[in-house]
């Protein structure tokens, strides 16, 4: 046991110890200074989305791995992966195959074992993946219908190569790199300080707070209150799904569900 | 589980059907099945339960906000929203309230139940372990008790130095560990003293994988002081009836040996009037002869040497006697101290058993130029004349008796060895209390048992000492040792009285 056999040092590790701070201000300044260009109409508008998605997801995706202790290489390596998907989905829909890239190299490093504890590459059991196939199931079902009733927003059968594009984008950068950071890393690392209902909340309260300043989310009332609802329920579960399986995988099966019924949803 | 998402959905189908909006009658049905949830499964059932019944008529509520603004129908949904969370969450933490105070009164009971019976310290500490590790719903846990100076572990080998349980066993404090080490799934510790008297008198530690809430860790405190008074009492009973065991037998063996000394006692009167009465009849008779016939020089001379011999042995029993006195009441013999040449002493009397009876070889072995002891020649004499007494008195006619002297560093020995049956050794220790005799010796010589004890008590006021060396079947040696005074006593006796 434990608490009689080994000694009890005190804790030294801070919270966010490990985190990648040369990659986060590489990333930070060089979005900034796309963005200054793009203002400036020195470069196009896509090239500041290149970049804002990179920064973005590349931080998010960095950060966890790094305090996974995956290595420099394979924040490198995942930041230029999520550049290259975001720059090649801007040439068509089909460019964005590319963000398969980032969730291979996610997927190798995990069956090497480098990423345990991210909680993936890990043995995980049936129960919690159809657990969060369910909650991703209930939670679309649930927005589909809401969304239906509602004037504002319908459901998009149209352009179905931009809704598997957009599926293709949550697939490699938003949920993986949400899932990777506010769950395996941060709501991780907390519950390891303190009890889970701070932890989750510390860890949904980011997660709903990174879509929020999310320029890319429509800024109408409905669509934030909508996002926070859902967003902050699907962050709860998430952690709870973490904490019961120590497995990122249901998590990312409620998220990715979750967000390909949002892909579907448009503005009439 | 299963009535509670039917109920869930019944409502939201009637609600849908009716078509009353948010501000339907039966929205209020919610109620049930998110109580029910609540107490059920406490507060994650009754918010998830709150949690499904919002998302189910969400989508009647939200909708008609989204359509007209926040009309009182819209407000009246929204209210019903916030009160069934409320009543969710809130009558599932009564209910888990409720549950925790009844485990724990559950395991109070437990801990008094296991304590009840009487048990070895490491025995009431295991079943302890395993009636709270049924209970308290934990991965590991462990019970650590002091018992003087070792300590009592159940759930484990040995306290490690610096462990969690140490440093709680040596500041008297909780302490909590929220990770004890890098798995993935976080595995908590905590570990509360069993206090007794303001002191930690033990540990009680569990680890879970998972959370240990506050409320629990509260619970445990409580636990542990329980659990450090109930293991108190139960050390001061099975002290006090260890005490209780040890009186008793020390109040048995006191009056075992009041009555044997009892039992010595009648003993010695019996005997002592029959060794003064021989002595005495001998007198009695042979002074009558004397007064009342008319007999030869020879025949009054002879009768006169048994008389002279008789009256010594009178004498000395008195004198033994009177010393015995003399060390019940906690005085030492009377001496008066000259210095003694050894070797006449010793010769003169031998001399008197030799003249007295030869059913002995006794044979003497002093070294030359033995130094002069400073003594009380009177009491030397008695020493010897005891010493060499017993020695024909047990061992066989016939059979040599050894007496013999010899200078030992600033002392002289004197030793006085028979060949007959020895002294077992079980009772060698007890041969100079007054009264003792051997048992099997009793049958063979008669003997008041209070010979040694006076040689004892006459060297030791000598500054000396006695020991016996026996072997069964071989034989008995005594050793006397007398101190020789620093600076040789001149030939011209100097006479002291000591004592």
């Amino acid at each position: 046991m434990w608490a009689l056999d080994r000694p009890c040092v005190p804790r030294a590790e801070r919270l966010c110890a490990d985190t990648p701070l040369a990659l986060l201000a590489v990333l930070g300044v060089g979005a900034g200074v796309v963005a200054g260009l793009v203002e400036l109409g020195v470069l196009p508008v896509h090239a500041g989305r290149v970049a804002g998605v990179t920064a973005a997801h590349g931080a998010l995706l960095a950060t966890a791995l790094a305090w996974s202790r995956a290595g420099v290489i394979a924040c490198g390596v995942a930041v230029a992966l999520i550049g290259l998907a975001a720059g090649a989905s801007q040439l068509g829909p089909v460019g964005a195959l590319a963000y398969l890239g980032p969730g291979l190299w996610v997927g190798l490093l995990a069956t090497r074992g480098r990423l345990t504890r991210l909680g993936l590459g890990t043995p995980v059991r049936p129960w919690p993946i159809a657990a969060g196939v369910l909650v991703g199931g209930a939670l679309s079902c649930h927005l589909l219908v809401s969304a239906s009733r509602t004037l504002g927003v319908h459901v998009r059968v149209d352009h179905a190569a931009d809704v598997l594009a957009a599926f293709a984008y949550d697939l490699g950068a938003n949920v993986l790199a949400g899932e990777s950071f506010f769950r395996g890393a941060l709501f991780s690392r907390a519950e390891r300080r303190w009890p889970f209902a701070a932890a989750a909340t510390l860890a949904t309260s980011a997660y709903v707070l990174r879509y929020l300043v999310d320029p890319l989310l429509p800024k109408s009332v409905e669509l934030m209150v909508g996002a926070v609802f859902y967003l902050a329920l699907l962050g709860a579960i998430n952690c709870w799904l973490f904490a019961w399986s120590r497995s990122l995988v249901p998590g990312l099966a409620s998220a990715a569900i979750f967000f390909a019924a949002y892909r579907t949803l448009g503005v009439r | 589980m299963s009535f509670i998402a039917a109920a869930l959905v019944a409502v939201t189908a009637a609600i849908a059907v009716e078509d009353g909006g948010s501000a339907s009658l039966l929205r209020h049905a919610y109620l049930v099945p998110v109580v029910a949830a609540a107490l059920r499964f406490g507060a994650l059932g009754g918010g998830l339960a709150a949690a499904a019944a919002i998302l189910l008529s969400a989508p009647i509520v939200l909708p008609e906000i989204e359509r007209s603004g926040l009309t009182s129908e819209a407000v009246e949904g929204l209210v019903t929203f916030a009160l069934l969370g409320l009543v969710g969450v809130l009558s599932g933490v009564l209910r888990g309230k409720i549950g925790r105070h009844r485990r724990r009164y559950e395991t109070l009971v437990t801990i008094q139940r296991t304590l009840a019976d009487e048990a070895p310290l490491d025995l009431a500490l295991a079943r302890l372990r395993a009636a709270l590790a049924d209970r308290l719903r934990v991965h590991a846990i462990a019970l650590v008790a002091r018992d003087d100076e070792r300590l009592v572990v159940a759930g484990g080998d040995r306290v490690a130095e610096g462990s969690l349980v140490a440093r709680v066993l040596a500041r008297g404090a909780p302490a909590f560990v929220s990770a004890t080490g890098e798995d993935v799934q976080p595995c908590r510790a905590f570990a509360v003293p069993l206090l007794s008297r303001g002191r930690a008198m033990g540990v009680l530690a569990v680890e879970r994988r998972g959370d240990i809430s506050v409320a629990e860790r509260a619970a445990l405190e409580a636990i542990g002081a329980h659990v450090g008074l109930a293991l108190e009492n139960a050390r001061l009973v099975s002290r006090q009836r260890r005490f209780t065991a040890e009186l008793e037998e020390r109040v048995a063996a006191a009056r075992r040996e009041l009555e044997e000394l009892d039992r010595a006692k009648s003993a010695f009167v019996a005997i002592a009037s029959h060794e003064l009465r021989t002595p005495l009849t001998a007198l009695q008779g042979f002074s009558e002869i004397l007064a009342l016939r008319r007999l030869p020089a020879e025949e009054v001379t002879r009768i006169a040497e048994v008389m002279r011999r008789e009256a010594r042995r009178l004498g000395r029993i008195v004198s033994d006697l009177l010393d015995l006195s003399r060390i019940e009441r906690g005085l030492e013999p009377a001496l008066c101290r000259v210095p003694v040449k050894l070797e006449p002493t010793i010769e003169a009397t031998v001399d008197l058993f030799r003249q007295g009876a030869a059913t002995h070889l006794i044979t003497t072995e002093c070294e030359p130029s033995l130094p002069v002891v400073d003594a009380d020649p009177d009491a030397l004499e008695r020493v010897l004349t005891n010493l060499i007494s017993n020695a024909i008195k047990y061992s066989p006619t016939g059979s040599a008796v050894r007496v013999g002297a010899r200078a030992l560093g600033g002392a002289v020995a004197i030793e006085v060895a028979d060949a007959g049956r020895g002294i077992p050794a079980e009772v060698v220790h007890r041969i100079f209390e007054p009264y003792y005799r051997v048992p099997d010796a009793a049958g063979m010589a008669r003997g008041t048992g209070i010979g040694l004890a006076v040689v004892k008590a006459l060297v030791e006021a000598h500054g000396g000492t006695v020991r016996v060396d026996s072997t069964p079947a071989i034989g008995t040696r005594v050793t006397v040792v007398l101190p020789v005074p620093a600076g040789a006593f001149l030939d011209t006796p100097r006479r002291s009285r000591v004592g």
